[in-house]
């Protein structure tokens, strides 16, 4: 097993699976090591679920391997299962029981010893502060403190792969970010963490990114480079009678036609929109001549335009 | 404790917890046989009593009228009508007046004092077939009771009845129910309840969770068989205690020997209901599935209402299939004859081979995987 340090902690290889009559993966490669976060991020129906699934053994692949600790998951017994922690999407703990029967039941198929389950029951609780919770049923629990309690559960044999889909979905701004600083001190600590999230504010966050798309990756990189390598334009378009919400559809609709349009969306009262460099030049003579009712000023360019661009530019 | 026993304990007292705080499943479960025994003991009662019968009385002497009082004297019959003419029995069968009648031929007495066989004719309405039969053994029993008490005079030879049944008459049928509706109130309630438990975990999301964790499949199912395997047993408690207190039921073997008999048909049908559903995965489609396939075979493949040896080989043949016959088989032979192991050994065989066979499908179409 001397290999084993230098593998990567979690890796997929040309990871294939239809659903029904899609291809929700289709072929994905990407690896995670010890210590880094990792943001699979895409809009909803992407294949993020589906690709965690295939990561932690819960889907078998159509074709490629997902490997944890350079050992297969489809192979692996409860050795790789230890090796794994996961958090689903959905509500998946027992909702008729409480907090620390919850915590108690997966502590118990993990062969936590006893003295260590409370040791680490303490800690985790203190951590997320869970305590005042304790009796309370998983089912009456708001949704920041359910998914605290499901990481918890997740964190209790001590994995060293972490796979969360979508943690914060549901979790007010507040617990949302106790649960990023949460994450930021266990990737400290050498885990490895790979989380699904649509939002991309929230992708600008994790080390590396992912940008995911009808089961592909469109670019992976960290969230400085791929801004970086941004090479549109990016404007925002002002509407002076943006009360109007018919206003707003007419101009976005007549802003789509532009052929050097690549990205169109809302922000503010306004719109935000990416335009070709190429195409710079002709879209501002457009504009000058277009409507009185509507101002432009150049934004810089951020993780979303990234994607945005990509986006359209992959469908 | 072993990784083994401790994960399956675990999920036993996960699966108890969930049970426990489900009141209405713990309810259903404990009112489902009180209900069946009092409406099977009390109601749906196969004791025939108060049978509407037409008396004609051709013979008119004093012995025939006696033998007529026999019959309305034991309850069973009573005496709704004396027409002189065996025609007018047609009509009151027909307007549902009587459901059976008695026709003492002239020179019944006679043919006695010759020491003759003596015929009188008992007539029945077939149209309702259970009263029937049950009538029709009561008629047989009343008369040949009248004939043997008067034997030892030696004055008379026996009374002959015209139809005989296997029927006993003095079986009373709450004794005969009671093996069959401890086999009904298993599967109705105890299937069911495993039916949804597997499904409910797909469906509510937390098997994608407990897949993530080490847990085995045979020790998923073992800790959801476990908390139903003692409700069961608390049931077949239940209509025992019932049985015997309210219905005098005998007792007449050993009850380690009926709990160990009634353990193996519930370790079968409840794997049995875990095997519905890991293959449908749905709640609403176990349920329906459980409820049809389990029930039906209980009440008619039991020899519980309709004896075996009367079906059709094919019918006969899936019976011996199912556990429910077996079952039914060993409690009456413990319960009414005082039967030992020896003898219920070939029906304890067939359960426990029908176990073994649901807990190896069950474990091998336990998929670790969600989709
Ligand atoms: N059980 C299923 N049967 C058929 N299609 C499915 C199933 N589950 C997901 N899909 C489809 O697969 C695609 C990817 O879904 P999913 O992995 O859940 O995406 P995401 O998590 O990014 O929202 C979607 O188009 C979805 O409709
Ligand atoms: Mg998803």
């Amino acid at each position: 097993m001397t290999g084993a340090a230098h593998a990567p902690a979690l890796e997929a290889r040309g990871l294939r699976r239809r659903l029904g009559i899609t291809d929700a993966v289709a072929g994905l490669d990407l690896t995670v090591r010890p210590g880094e976060l990792y943001g699979l991020v895409g809009p909803d129906g992407a294949g993020k679920t589906t690709a965690l699934r295939l990561l932690v053994g819960l889907l078998v692949p159509d074709a490629g391997e997902a490997r944890v600790d350079g050992v297969s998951v489809m192979s692996g017994g409860p050795a790789l299962r230890e090796a794994l922690g996961y958090m689903p999407q959905q509500f998946s703990l027992y909702g008729d029981l409480s907090v620390a029967e919850n915590m108690r039941f997966f502590a118990d198929l993990f062969g936590l010893a006893p003295a260590i389950f409370r040791q680490r029951e303490a800690e985790l609780m203190q951590l997320t502060r869970l305590d005042r919770f304790r009796d309370r049923r998983a089912s009456a629990l708001s949704g920041g403190m359910y998914k605290k309690l499901a990481l918890s559960c997740a964190l209790l044999h001590r994995p060293r792969v972490l796979v969360l889909d979508e943690p914060t979905n549901g979790v007010d701004p507040v617990s949302r970010r106790e649960l990023w600083d949460l994450l930021y001190q266990l990737v400290d600590e050498g885990l490895a963490v790979l989380l699904a999230t649509p939002y991309m504010d929230e992708a600008a966050r994790c080390h590396r990114v992912g940008l995911m798309y009808a089961g592909k990756l469109l670019a992976e990189d960290t969230p400085a480079a791929l801004v970086k390598g941004f090479d549109d334009v990016t404007w925002l378009v002002h509407l002076s009678d943006a009360a109007d919400p018919g206003a707003r559809d007419a101009a976005e609709a007549r802003l789509r036609e532009r052929p050097e349009v690549r990205a169109l969306s809302p922000q503010g009262g306004g719109l935000r929109v990416v335009v070709d460099r190429a195409g710079d030049a002709e879209f501002r003579r457009y504009f000058a001549a277009a409507d009185a009712h509507w101002r432009l000023s150049p934004v810089a360019p951020d993780f979303e335009d990234v994607f945005l661009r990509l986006v359209t530019h992959a469908s | 404790m072993s990784p083994f026993l401790r994960r399956t304990r675990a999920m036993a007292l996960k699966e108890f917890r969930h049970m426990a705080r489900d009141p209405q499943v713990v309810l259903l479960a404990l009112a489902m046989p009180l209900v069946l025994i009092l409406v099977f003991g009390y109601g749906v009662s196969f004791d025939v009593e108060h049978v509407p019968l037409a008396v004609v009385d051709q013979d008119r002497t004093a012995e025939s009228r006696a033998f007529a009082r026999a019959f309305s004297a034991a309850g069973t019959f009573d005496v709704v009508a004396t027409p002189d003419d065996p025609r007018a029995v047609e009509p009151l069968f027909r307007q549902s007046l009587a459901r059976a009648a008695l026709i003492i031929p002239e020179g019944f007495t006679r043919a006695r004092a010759r020491g003759e066989a003596a015929t009188a004719q008992m007539l029945v309405d077939g149209s309702d077939n259970a009263t029937a039969t049950i009538a029709l053994g009561y008629g047989d029993a009343i008369g040949l009771t009248l004939a043997q008490a008067e034997l030892p005079r030696g004055l008379s030879a026996p009374l002959e009845a015209r139809v005989r049944t296997m029927f006993n008459p003095s079986l009373r049928s709450a004794v005969f129910i009671v093996p069959g509706l401890i086999v009904l109130v298993l599967v109705i309630v105890s299937v069911m309840l495993t039916a949804l438990t597997v499904a409910r975990e797909y469906e509510q999301g937390s098997m994608e969770q407990l897949f993530s964790t080490p847990v085995g499949r045979l020790e998923i199912i073992l800790g959801k068989l476990a908390p139903y395997f003692l409700l069961g047993l608390v049931q077949v408690l239940l209509v025992l205690v019932v049985g015997v207190t309210l219905f005098d039921v005998p007792l007449r073997g050993s009850v380690g020997l009926i709990f160990l008999a009634a353990s193996i048909f519930l370790l079968g049908e409840l794997t049995y209901g875990l095997v519905i559903s890991i293959i449908t995965r749905s709640q609403m489609v176990a349920a329906q599935i459980a409820a049809i396939s389990t029930f039906l075979p209980a009440l008619i493949l039991s020899d519980f209402i309709f004896p075996i040896d009367n079906m059709p080989p094919p019918l006969r043949f899936v019976s011996s299939l199912l556990p429910p016959r077996y079952l039914v088989h060993a409690l009456r032979s413990i319960m009414l004859r005082g039967n030992g192991l020896e003898t219920i050994v070939s029906d304890l065989l067939p359960m426990a081979g029908f176990f073994a066979v649901m807990l190896l499908i069950a474990t091998r179409r336990f998929r670790r995987t969600v989709a």
